[in-house]
């Protein structure tokens, strides 16, 4: 093959990776695009590619269309509560399934590792029951607490503990540091780069969720952003398609940016499952 | 070690189990009977320095949900009372899904919408507070003909709100253009003929459908009373699967087949939105909506826009529809009454001639209908009187608990047979059969 | 399952317990207790929001029940098991869950497969390349789903326009019976594509070279490569994908809710969104809680698979 003949060959490969990359990638500039247009231009066939002016309004018709400040926060709250409660339960059990010996104990980490396996949607018939017969429906604690105790996220930590070097702890515990104090002044900060894996892995899946808060919750006060945005939809005589994606760049958007600045971290807190 | 892991596994079911008993009477200890409040108004003001506060939950959006929030905002500013926090829910099957799984968690609003057809299934259920201590006569106000659907077992559980009858629009435009008659035809074979006429192609495509419906249970029920017949009766006996609940599906499929009528494509309310705003673009001449979707049609329309009976068959005929008021049972008592008095304010003459010009809903009232304003608007817009007109060939929808479940039920397998996936009597059988089951 | 993690263990998880009682320290009984106590708090929420749950649902599934009302329940025997058994739409249900699950773990694999072989290379493009197919994989999936909804349209959405260009009939996408599954099926594949395919590549990455070393020493052409070597060592990596997959198709939900709604006429209609409208739109508990059960054993038997497998593959490395 001569050299004409590589050349071609590699042109026509970054044909198809553009074309790959496109495939993916244009959705979005497709919902950024429309969330611009006016609503005559959105219902134009064949559809034109840029908006002829760039309409702000669609932001303020979405962020107005309900208590959009309520859903961010209630977003905000759900993921961050989440973490920290995962956080407090996650690493004195990760800690005591990592680096003691008792009995049961691999009892219960098989019974956490049967838990990463059930998906939300199998129990959350019976879980709504439970959270309606404790009145905690349409609260915020009914989107956080179910979620308190994350076997993925113990998973990593116990992973994480146990890669510690024996001489640390040795050393601690010969300088009389209680067992609390060695975990979390230790242990913890040695386990950093677990943490803002699982960080991030938790906190993209709340601020994501859906199916939860829509099943769990139905007044505005506690309703998220996802929920919020998919309300949109609602609309007399027509959806309002360039509304409706501009509420979506809302909820897209902070994910992307976050993405686009730490793409290894997020993705590593991804794939990580299948170590 | 063995015992420890053992009691406290014992230890952490126990706390479970007593977790899981305890609670949930909640729901049980807010409901009251009403006392009597021949003064009801008087008594509502508890605590004359704060105002109570009620919520209300609603399902009209766009300009007729925008009506709703305007009307509630005048009304927390006309008097230091009472405060009414309104917030949308959705559309009448999402409102309905919310409050029923509100009440059941013990925090459900103290007054909303409820369609006509499910009233039923909400008061069997012992969501719906009777009204009749309440109004003490004052629902004597209502349009007679609207009010097919506010009691249950003789006990009167809602009042009209925002009522509909289903109509024929055309765009008159269209309709003049291919030499016809601009107000629209008046019975199934003109309607035939006037689709054919009105409808165009260009080679294989169809630019223009003459006629176009969502295959809802609804415009179903129209026609099914227009044929004579009935889709089933409160008592539970199912009547569609006869000749009159046949015809309206025979005419449809094959209005589809000879290419004059298009079934929009969605589930529920999402046909009708396709059906709407394919009207809007002039790619239907003439469609099946509701009266409560005239004034949003009107704007967005830049053509003529007409109103009309449903077409008769043996006869006109038109479920009644939109939603009545109700209030929750398990509220309490003080926010009950002011639930009351923000309702029978919002059926106020005033606010029901201006929520009817507003929005195309029928105002709900005989002394709204008969008020001078309304009058002169509909001299003006004679558009706005075509539904309380129908009004007297309209029938009640049916309200038996069931319908919540059957009428989706019936919508499917109907669906079906005009999809052409099955033949239209086995559609009927297999929907007879499953309403039996849900009947019992 | 206990060897699996006894093999996985390393070094150090020396008892401080019995340290202290060898130092002589007093309470050394409260060493004994203390992993229990760090262990209980997870243990307690697992408990409380799995667990139980999941015996809940079971307990519900012999009753007839709804959520108007939690005080009346109806013990019904195995009356709901039969209802589902004889009811058409759980069938249409059952089966529309099976064809969509088919197709996307067999199509999602299969095409993120040949795309990680293609993209597992060292040059930054293909970073990039990776970075994009990946992106769908975080973004809430009711934002794809409303934004395939606008794009599906068949009267103004991109797709047909892009179709008339090409010179291809419109599709009818969600408005018709097929078509909607498919439309489905193709949303499914877009979102996961990115995350099988790194997954992939993870998995080839972790292949020792000197293999690939020795194949080309033998001159081994490359599809003998692949079908001897690169897929056989995959097989883990393969296995875990298909069990993740496919549990996560099971659990669709989302797109059918934003989306079809279970139609037209119930041909989207699957097993999570067949539990939400029973329990929650028709407030039939009994229905919902038995076809819980149901998605219960499948997810079930998956899970068994899985740990199975995981098992015997800490052994094979």
């Amino acid at each position: 093959m001569g050299q004409i003949g590589r050349t071609s060959l590699k042109t026509i490969e970054w044909i198809l990776l553009a074309a790959v990359a496109l495939v993916f990638v244009f959705p979005f500039l497709w919902m950024f695009l429309t969330s611009f247009k006016t609503l005559p231009e959105v219902f134009q066939f064949p559809p034109t590619l840029l908006p002829e002016s760039w309409q702000l309004e669609n932001f303020r018709k979405a962020w107005e269309s309900g208590p959009f400040l309520t859903y961010v926060a209630n977003s905000l709250i759900v993921a961050v509560g989440t973490l920290i409660l995962q956080f407090l339960v996650g690493v004195p059990a990760a800690y005591a399934f990592a680096r003691y010996r008792f009995k049961g104990r691999n009892l219960l980490f098989g019974l956490s590792l049967i838990a990463l396996m059930i998906p939300s949607q199998v129990i959350f018939l019976p879980v709504y029951v439970q959270l309606s017969n404790w009145n905690m429906i349409d609260t915020l604690w009914a989107l956080i607490l179910p979620f308190g105790a994350s076997a993925f996220g113990i998973f990593l930590l116990r992973q994480a503990f146990m890669q510690v070097p024996d001489e640390v702890i040795e050393a601690a515990r010969l300088d009389n540091a209680s067992e609390w104090k060695i975990m979390w002044t230790i242990m913890v900060p040695l386990a950093k780069p677990v943490l803002v894996t699982f960080g991030l892995f938790s906190f993209i899946y709340h601020w994501n969720d859906y199916f939860w808060p829509l099943i769990m919750t139905n007044s505005d006060s506690v309703r998220t952003l996802p929920v919020g945005i998919s309300m949109l939809k609602a609309s007399e005589g027509g959806k309002q398609w360039n509304v409706i994606m501009a509420g979506n760049m809302m909820l897209v958007l902070p994910i992307l940016a976050v993405f686009f600045f730490a793409q290894r971290h997020i993705i590593k807190a991804f794939i990580y499952q299948s170590k | 070690m063995k015992k420890i892991s053992l009691s406290m596994a014992a230890c952490v079911l126990s706390v479970t189990a007593f977790l899981a008993g305890c609670g949930g009477n909640q729901a049980a200890n807010n409901s009251a009977a009403p006392a009597d409040s021949s003064n009801a108004s008087s008594q509502a003001a508890g605590d004359a320095s704060k105002p109570i506060e009620i919520d209300f939950w609603y399902a009209l959006s766009g300009k007729n949900g925008e009506m709703i929030e305007k009307q509630v905002k005048e009304f927390n500013e006309s008097q230091d009372k009472i405060k009414v926090n309104a917030s949308f829910q959705g559309d009448y099957y999402e409102n309905h899904s919310k409050v029923l799984a509100a009440v059941a968690a013990g925090n459900q609003p103290d007054v909303t919408q409820v369609e006509v057809g499910v009233i039923g299934a909400f008061a069997e259920a012992k969501v719906l507070e009777d009204l009749a201590p309440y109004a003490n006569g004052a629902e004597k106000k209502y349009i007679p003909g609207l009010m097919g659907n506010s009691y249950w077992n003789d006990k009167l559980y809602a009042v009209p709100f925002n009522r509909s009858t289903p109509l024929l629009y055309v765009n008159r435009d269209m309709l003049k253009a291919a030499g016809l008659d601009p107000n629209g035809p008046k019975t199934w074979e003109e309607l035939r003929q006037y689709a054919k006429a009105l409808t165009k192609k260009e080679g294989d495509k169809t630019v223009t459908y003459g006629f176009s419906t969502p295959i809802d249970i609804w415009f179903y029920e129209a026609l099914v009373f227009q044929s004579g017949g009935e889709v089933v009766t409160n008592d539970g006996q199912i009547r569609f699967n006869s000749p009159e609940g046949k015809a309206p599906l025979q005419f449809w499929t094959e209005m589809i087949k000879e290419g004059i009528m298009k079934a929009p494509p969605g589930e529920k309310y999402n046909a009708w939105d396709v059906a709407k705003q394919d009207f809007v673009n002039g790619q239907v001449a003439m469609i099946f909506t509701s009266t409560g979707d005239l004034r949003g049609l009107n704007e967005s329309a830049q053509f003529e826009v007409g109103t009309a009976f449903m077409p008769a068959n043996k006869s006109y005929g038109a479920p009644t529809g939109g939603s009545n008021f109700v209030i929750l049972a398990n509220s309490p008592e003080e926010e009950k009454k002011a639930a009351w008095e923000f309702i029978n304010w919002m059926t106020d003459t005033k606010q029901t001639v201006a929520f009817s010009l507003e929005t195309g809903y029928m105002p709900a009232t005989t002394a709204a209908v008969e008020s001078e304003e309304m009058k002169k608007a509909y001299e003006k817009e004679p558009n706005f009187e075509v539904a309380v007109k129908q009004l007297e060939y309209a029938s009640p929808r049916p309200m038996l608990p069931s319908y919540k479940e059957m009428q989706e039920m019936i919508m499917t397998e109907i669906q079906r047979a005009v999809l052409g996936e099955v033949s239209i009597d086995e559609a009927l059988q297999i929907a007879e059969e499953k309403a039996k089951k849900l009947v019992k | 399952m206990r060897k699996a993690v006894a093999s996985q263990e390393l070094s150090g998880a020396i008892s401080p317990a019995k340290e202290k009682k060898a130092a002589g320290a007093p309470f050394a009984w409260r060493e004994k207790l203390r992993p229990y106590l760090y262990v209980t708090p997870a243990m307690i929420f697992f408990t409380l929001f799995f667990f139980f749950p999941i015996g809940y649902v079971i307990y519900l599934s012999f009753f007839d029940w709804t959520l108007l009302n939690l005080k009346a329940m109806d013990p019904v025997g195995l009356e709901n098991y039969t209802n589902l058994v004889s009811d058409s739409d759980f069938h249409q249900v059952l089966g529309n869950t099976f064809v969509y699950t088919v197709s996307t773990v067999v199509l999602g694999i299969g095409l993120s497969f040949f795309l990680a072989l293609w993209l597992n290379r060292k040059a930054r493009i293909y970073g990039i390349i990776q970075a994009a197919v990946f992106s769908p994989h975080i973004i809430s999936l009711v934002s794809v789903a409303m934004l395939w909804m606008w794009m599906m349209d068949t009267q103004y959405g991109l797709l047909n326009a892009i179709l008339e260009v090409i010179g291809l009939p419109a599709y009818p996408w969600l408005t018709e019976t097929g078509s909607a599954m498919v439309s489905l099926i193709l949303v499914s594949i877009w979102k996961g594509l990115g995350y099988n395919t790194l997954v992939f590549i993870a998995g080839m990455q972790s292949i020792p070279r000197d293999i690939y070393e020795a194949a080309a020493l033998d001159h081994s052409p490359w599809w003998r490569t692949l079908t001897r070597i690169t897929i056989p060592m995959l097989s883990p990596t393969l296995f875990f994908l298909l069990v993740i997959n496919t549990i996560s198709s099971f659990q669709v939900f989302d797109t059918i809710y934003v989306m079809t709604q279970g139609g037209p006429v119930n041909s989207t209609n699957m097993l999570v969104f067949y539990i939400y409208e029973q329990g929650m739109d028709f407030y039939n508990g009994g229905a919902a809680s038995a076809a819980s059960v149901v998605l219960l054993i499948l997810v079930g038997i998956l899970t068994f698979f899985h740990f199975r497998f995981m098992g015997k593959r800490v052994h094979y490395q």
